[in-house]
C-alpha cells in the first residue's frame, strides 16, 4: 500500500548513496564460480541482510505496551479482581470502555469493524443498530420486525449485512436497504472475508454460500448434509471457514472444494460455538458443545484434544482475543484464560487456570466478541449487552495501513480502492484459500523423476540442475543453506530434524560385513559411472556369489537350476 | 500511545499492590495536527498483522505486470522526407535531438527528433544509393555512396528550402574526396581528422588530402568491405565487416589488418559498445546478433536470438547496457547486454524492412529508419511515461519495478511480462524456424544415438559461429 505511505520515497542515485557496509550476518557465496550469479546472491543476501536489521529497528519503534494485569506476590490471583476494582485503579478516560447497555428485544449478537472503532448489534427480534463506540455517534438504527440472527460489516463501516428470517439483506451505512440477497435462504450466521471480499452464510438448510461482495458472483454452494448450521468462524489467516453442527463434528470449508477439508468429531452433541486462535496463526481452534464442555484443539494434528474441560450452567460460547487470551461464557459468567496454560497438553478435565471472571445475569450469553486494539469484551445476552474490562487482551501496535481505528474518509476511501486492486479480477482467488496461506510464492517441489531413472532423454535435454548433478557440478551445499532457510522457524527446525534423521541414518545402518566398501557405494552417486566404484560392484557381486555357492554346498543341495549343460561338456576331464 | 496509570491503592479486599493498566489509544498521536498535513502512519510488521501477505503482493505484483503491458504504447512519431529506404542514422555528437538520416536514393535529412522537424535537406547529396553517414564533429557530416565519392558537408551554413521559390537552392559540399570504387560505408576517426572508408579496401584519409593516406587490406582478402567502425576508446582501433563472412580489426598505427575471423553467415552492421572498449556487436544475416570480445575472437561472448530474417543494424545504447536492432523482419528489437532472448519487440503495419537504427543520446528513444522512407521515432522503455512525473508517482513505479522483478518467476506473472503481440507473418516464420531448429535437433541426436559412443559430441552453440580466426 505505497500510496498509504504519506511522504513519497524514491529511490536515491547510486552515486549520491554513499557507502554503506554490508551487514555483518549477509552470506557469503565465494563458493560459486560464475561471477555474475555470485555478485547477484551476495546482493540478495546484503539486501535481506540489511531488511531483516531494519525490521529489528522497526520492532523497537512499535512502543506502545500492551496492558497489564498482575498482581504482586504469589498468593494473589488476578481473576480475584472484579470490574469495579480494575476501574477504580485505571482511571476515568480508559474506563469508558466498560459499558452495560439495557436493550429490549434480545438477545442481542454484536460485531466490530476490522479496526475495532464501529460497533454493529442486532437484537433477535429486529433491532439493528451500528454506531461509532468510541464517540458515541450513532450511524444507522432501524426496526426490521423479523426475526434476525447475525449481522456483519462488509470491508468497512460503509456496508454491513444481516441474516434475517428468510434472506441475507445489505445495508448502506445511514441503514438504507442496498441489497437483498435472495439466494442465502434462512441465513443463521455470516462471517465476511476481507481479503477476498466474500460473503459467507450458512443457515437452516444446511448450505453454506460465498458471495463475492464486490461483483455480486455467488462463487460457491457447499451442501454441508449436516442439516441447520447454528456455527460459523473463520480463519483470518487462511480464510478457511469452520462450521460446527448439530451431530457434533466441526467442518472446514473452502470456496473451490464441495468437500470439507478437515471433518473432526468434536462433541458429542452440537456444537455450540467455535473459535480460532488469530494470536497463533490459526493453529488453536476452541469449540464448546451443547454437552458443556470446552475444548482447545492444535491444527495441526487432530488427534484428540489438547485440553477439555467442562463449563459450568451447561452451552458456552467461545472467543480468542488478539493476544490469544480465551474467554469462555458459560451460564452465568464469563471465564477468561491467558495464553501457555491453555495450550499445554492436560490429560484431566479440569478448567485451565483464570485469568479473569465477570459474572452477568442475564442469561443466555449469546454472543462474545472482542474489540481489536482494545482491551474491551462485548458480551450480547438477553438484556442487551455488556462490555467488560480484559487487560491485555488487544494488540497494543496496530498496523495503519491494514487497520486504523483512526483513519479518516479520505484513508478509508484509499483503503477501499486499495482492497480492490489487490483482490483484482482473479481475486487473491477464491482457489487460493487453503490450510497453509504460505504456499504461494514458495518453490515448487522438485519433480519425482530423477535423472538416473530417465535414461532414454539425452543430456542435452536434461532439465539444468540433472545436467548439473550428472556432471557432478551441482551445487549441493546451496540446496540444503535454501531447506533451511526456508518457511518459518518451526518448518526449519522440522528440516534440520529430517536432515539430521537422514545422516543419522547413514551413519548407524553398518549391519552386516564389508560396511565400510558398502557406506563408500552408498556415497557415490548412482548416476555417475566411475570404474573404481563398478570394479568394486563386480567384486561384491562375486563374493556374494561364492558365498551362495559355498551355503549351497554345505546345505548339500548342488545348484541345479544354474548349471546349463554345453557341447563341450565332453572335452571336461573328471575331476 | 498507552497512558499507563500505575497506582498503589491500598485495597481492602487484596493486600499486595496490584499492577493493572489498560489500553488507551491516544486520539492526538494519530490524527494530522494540522488540517492538510498528512495521517500519521503506525506499523507493526509482525507478520500475524498482514493476513495473506505474499497472496496480496502477488496480486499487486500480476497488477504491475498488466499496467505495464497496458501504458507499453512505444510508438512516438515517424518522421517523413525521404522517398527511398533509409539507409543509414548517424546522431550528431553534443546533441540530444539531432539525427542525420541517408537514403537510397542520395538523400540526407537532418531531423530535430524533440520538435519532430527536418531541420534541414540535401536532396541529392549523391548519385545513386548514400551507403555511409558519419559526424566529422558537431557541424560537420561525411557522407559516401556508390557514386564512388566521399562528401564533407557544413550544416553551419544554413540553406532556406522554403523560401526559395526557383528551385531549391542546394547546399553544396565543403569537400568531395574521389575514390575508384564504390563506397559502402565512412567511418571518421573520434579525435583525429582522419576518416576510414570501406569498398573493395579498408582506405583511410586525411581531411585536408584529396586521396587516401593508406590502403589497408588482409593479405588474402578479394571480396568487398560493407561496414566499418573506430573504436570510441582505443581510437586508432577499426573494425569492419565484409561480404565475405570475415569481420576484420585494423590498427591504423601500424597500417594492417591485425586479426580476422570468418563466420558462418556474413555480417550486416557492426558496432562497438560505448562502456565496454573491448565489446563489438555484429548483426548477422543468420537471424542473430552476437557480442564478441576482440580479445578472444574464437567464439562470441553471447548470441542474442530472436529475430526471424537477416538483422539489418544496431547499435548501443549510450549506457552500454543496452542495444537496438533492426530487421529484415520489419521489427526492431531492443535487447538487455547478456540476454540473449525475450528483447522489447517493436513493429507497426506500416513499417517495412528496418535497414538502419539508433539510440539517442539520453538513452530513453530508439530511432529506426525502414525501406518505407520513415524515420521512426519509439520509446526504448515502451511503458515509461512521458512528461514530468510527480515523487509520489515515481515512488509508486519504483515500487511496482520491484515487485515485477520480485515476482518475474511466478508463472502467471512471467507470462504476462515476456508475452508479446506479434505480426502474424512473424509469429508464423518464428513457429517454422523453431519447427525446423527442432527437426534438425531430432535429427542430430537420432543420428548421435546410433553412431559409437563419444564419437559425435554435440558442439556449443557458440563454437559453431566463428569458422576460423586468421591472423
Amino acid at each position: 500500500m505505497e500510496n498509504l505511505v504519506t511522504k513519497a520515497k524514491t529511490s536515491v542515485p547510486k552515486s549520491l548513496r554513499g557507502y554503506d557496509p554490508p551487514p555483518p550476518g549477509a552470506r557469503r557465496h565465494s563458493h560459486i564460480t560464475n561471477s555474475k550469479l555470485r555478485i547477484r546472491l551476495d546482493k540478495q543476501a546484503v539486501q535481506s541482510a540489511r531488511a531483516q536489521a531494519m525490521v529489528k529497528d522497526a520492532e523497537m519503534l512499535a512502543s506502545n505496551e500492551a496492558g497489564k494485569f498482575e498482581t504482586e506476590g504469589q498468593m494473589e490471583r488476578t481473576w480475584r479482581i472484579s470490574q469495579d476494582e480494575i476501574i477504580k485503579v485505571i482511571g476515568a478516560e480508559a474506563a469508558k470502555g466498560r459499558k452495560e447497555m439495557v436493550l429490549e428485544g434480545g438477545p442481542y449478537r454484536v460485531r466490530y469493524t476490522r479496526n475495532g472503532r464501529h460497533m454493529a448489534i442486532v437484537g433477535q427480534t429486529g433491532h439493528v443498530a451500528t454506531f461509532d463506540w468510541q464517540t458515541g455517534t450513532m450511524h444507522s438504527e432501524i426496526q426490521l420486525r423479523e426475526t434476525c440472527r447475525d449481522v456483519t460489516f462488509l470491508q468497512d463501516q460503509s456496508m454491513y449485512a444481516v441474516a434475517q428470517k428468510k434472506y441475507v439483506f445489505m445495508y448502506d451505512r445511514d441503514g438504507v436497504e442496498l441489497h437483498r440477497l435472495k439466494s442465502h435462504l434462512e441465513p443463521t450466521r455470516l462471517e465476511f472475508l476481507p481479503f477476498h471480499w466474500l460473503l459467507a452464510s450458512v443457515g437452516l438448510t444446511g448450505f453454506l454460500k460465498y458471495q463475492d461482495t464486490s461483483t455480486g458472483q455467488i462463487v460457491a454452494e457447499h451442501r454441508t448434509k449436516l442439516g441447520a448450521c447454528h456455527t460459523l468462524a473463520q480463519n483470518p489467516h487462511s480464510a478457511v471457514l469452520y462450521l460446527g453442527h448439530a451431530n457434533g463434528t466441526v467442518t472446514l470449508w473452502t470456496p473451490n472444494m464441495s468437500e470439507p477439508i478437515v471433518r473432526l468429531l468434536t462433541h458429542l452433541g452440537p456444537v455450540n460455538s467455535v473459535s480460532i486462535d488469530s494470536s497463533s496463526c490459526g493453529r488453536y481452534i476452541a469449540t464448546a458443545g451443547a454437552d458443556g464442555t470446552v475444548k482447545v484443539w492444535d491444527c495441526r494434528n487432530w488427534k484428540g484434544a489438547v485440553r477439555e474441560w467442562s463449563s459450568r450452567g451447561g452451552a458456552a460460547q467461545v472467543e480468542w482475543s488478539q493476544r490469544g487470551l480465551l474467554a469462555v461464557a458459560s451460564g452465568g459468567t464469563i471465564n477468561v484464560h491467558s495464553r501457555p496454560s491453555i495450550y499445554e497438553l492436560f490429560t484431566t478435565h479440569v478448567q485451565p487456570p483464570l485469568y479473569l471472571t465477570h459474572p452477568i445475569p442475564h442469561r443466555p450469553l449469546v454472543s462474545l466478541r472482542f474489540c481489536p486494539y482494545q482491551d474491551i469484551l462485548t458480551v450480547g445476552h438477553t438484556l442487551g449487552l455488556s462490555s467488560i474490562l480484559v487487560p491485555g487482551a488487544g494488540e497494543p501496535n496496530f498496523d495503519s495501513t491494514e487497520a486504523d481505528p483512526f483513519e479518516i474518509r479520505r484513508t478509508r476511501r484509499e483503503r477501499e480502492v486499495k482492497g480492490l486492486l489487490d483482490k483484482a479480477i482473479l481475486q487473491i482467488q477464491p482457489d487460493m484459500i487453503v490450510l497453509d496461506p504460505d504456499f504461494i510464492g514458495s518453490l515448487a517441489p522438485q519433480p519425482k523423476t530423477d535423472a538416473s531413472s530417465s535414461s532414454s532423454v539425452p543430456f542435452a535435454r536434461l532439465p539444468r540442475l540433472a545436467r548439473l548433478q550428472t556432471s557432478g557440478k551441482a551445487d549441493e551445499t546451496e540446496l540444503d543453506v535454501d531447506e533451511d532457510d526456508s518457511g518459518s522457524e518451526r518448518d526449519s527446525e522440522d528440516a534440520e530434524q529430517k536432515t539430521s534423521l537422514r545422516r543419522e541414518e547413514e551413519k548407524k545402518r553398518m549391519r552386516g560385513r564389508n560396511k565400510s566398501v558398502k557406506r563408500y557405494l552408498r556415497k557415490q552417486r548412482k548416476n555417475v559411472i566411475d570404474p573404481k566404484a563398478i570394479a568394486i560392484r563386480e567384486k561384491l557381486r562375486k563374493d556374494r556369489e561364492a558365498r551362495k555357492q559355498a551355503r549351497d554346498a554345505a546345505n548339500g543341495s548342488a545348484p541345479t537350476a544354474k548349471y546349463k549343460p554345453s557341447v563341450l561338456d565332453r572335452f571336461k576331464r573328471s575331476a | 500511545m498507552v497512558v499507563r496509570r500505575l497506582l498503589n491503592l491500598p485495597s481492602k479486599f487484596l493486600t499486595a499492590v496490584q499492577k493493572i493498566s489498560v489500553l488507551q489509544h491516544a486520539i492526538s498521536t494519530h490524527l494530522p495536527s494540522r488540517t492538510g498535513d498528512p495521517m500519521p502512519v503506525q506499523r507493526n510488521l509482525d507478520p500475524i498483522m498482514h493476513p495473506f501477505a505474499r497472496a496480496r503482493e502477488r496480486t499487486r505484483a500480476l497488477n504491475a505486470a498488466k499496467m505495464e503491458r497496458m501504458f507499453a504504447k512505444p510508438f512516438i512519431a515517424a518522421l517523413e522526407g525521404h522517398i527511398d529506404a533509409v539507409e543509414t542514422l548517424a546522431r550528431r555528437p553534443e546533441s540530444v535531438t539531432d539525427v542525420a538520416s541517408g537514403s537510397w536514393d542520395g538523400e540526407i535529412v537532418l531531423h530535430n527528433i524533440a520538435r519532430r522537424v527536418q531541420v534541414m535537406k540535401i536532396p541529392s547529396a549523391h548519385k545513386g544509393k548514400l551507403s555511409g553517414l558519419c559526424w566529422a564533429d558537431e557541424s560537420r557530416l561525411l557522407s559516401c555512396g556508390v557514386d564512388k565519392s566521399v562528401k564533407m558537408w557544413d550544416i553551419r551554413r544554413p540553406v532556406d528550402t522554403s523560401s526559395s521559390e526557383a528551385g531549391p537552392s542546394e547546399l553544396k559540399p565543403s569537400a568531395v574526396f574521389p575514390g575508384k570504387t564504390p563506397f559502402n560505408g565512412v567511418a571518421h576517426h573520434w579525435s583525429d581528422p582522419v576518416f576510414a572508408t570501406a569498398s573493395n579496401v579498408v582506405q583511410i584519409w586525411d581531411e585536408n588530402k584529396n586521396s587516401p593516406v593508406m590502403d589497408i587490406t588482409f593479405s588474402t582478402s578479394a571480396e568487398s568491405v560493407t561496414s566499418i567502425r573506430f573504436n570510441p576508446s582505443e581510437s586508432s582501433i577499426l573494425a569492419s565487416i565484409g561480404s565475405d563472412r570475415t569481420f576484420t580489426l585494423y590498427d591504423i598505427r601500424t597500417g594492417r589488418a591485425e586479426r580476422r575471423i570468418v563466420m558462418k553467415m556474413t555480417s550486416n552492421d557492426l558496432s562497438w559498445s560505448p562502456t565496454f572498449p573491448t565489446s563489438i556487436l555484429l548483426a548477422s544475416e543468420d537471424h542473430n546478433l552476437y557480442t564478441f570480445d576482440i580479445r578472444k575472437l574464437s567464439q562470441p561472448s553471447q548470441i542474442y536470438k530472436a529475430h526471424v530474417a537477416a538483422v539489418m543494424s544496431c547499435d548501443w545504447s549510450p549506457t552500454g547496457t543496452e542495444f537496438v536492432s533492426g530487421g529484415w523482419d520489419r521489427t526492431v528489437r531492443i535487447w538487455k547486454e547478456g540476454k540473449g532472448t525475450h528483447p522489447e519487440v517493436y513493429h507497426t503495419k506500416r513499417m517495412q524492412r528496418v535497414l538502419s537504427t539508433a539510440f539517442t543520446a539520453d538513452a530513453r528513444f530508439v530511432l529506426s529508419g525502414s525501406d518505407d522512407g520513415n524515420v521512426r521515432i519509439w520509446k526504448a522503455n515502451a511503458s515509461e511515461k512521458l512528461g514530468v512525473v510527480t515523487a509520489r508517482e515515481r515512488a509508486a513505479i519504483e515500487y511496482r519495478d520491484s515487485l515485477k522483478e520480485r515476482w518475474k518467476m511466478d508463472q502467471e506473472i512471467g507470462k504476462v511480462q515476456r508475452s508479446r503481440h506479434i505480426p502474424k507473418p512473424v509469429y508464423k516464420a518464428a513457429q517454422l524456424k523453431r519447427t525446423m531448429l527442432e527437426a534438425q535437433r531430432v535429427k542430430e541426436e537420432r543420428r548421435r544415438k546410433h553412431t559409437r559412443a563419444g564419437e559425435s559430441k554435440p558442439t556449443a552453440e557458440r563454437k559453431k559461429v566463428v569458422l576460423s580466426e586468421q591472423t
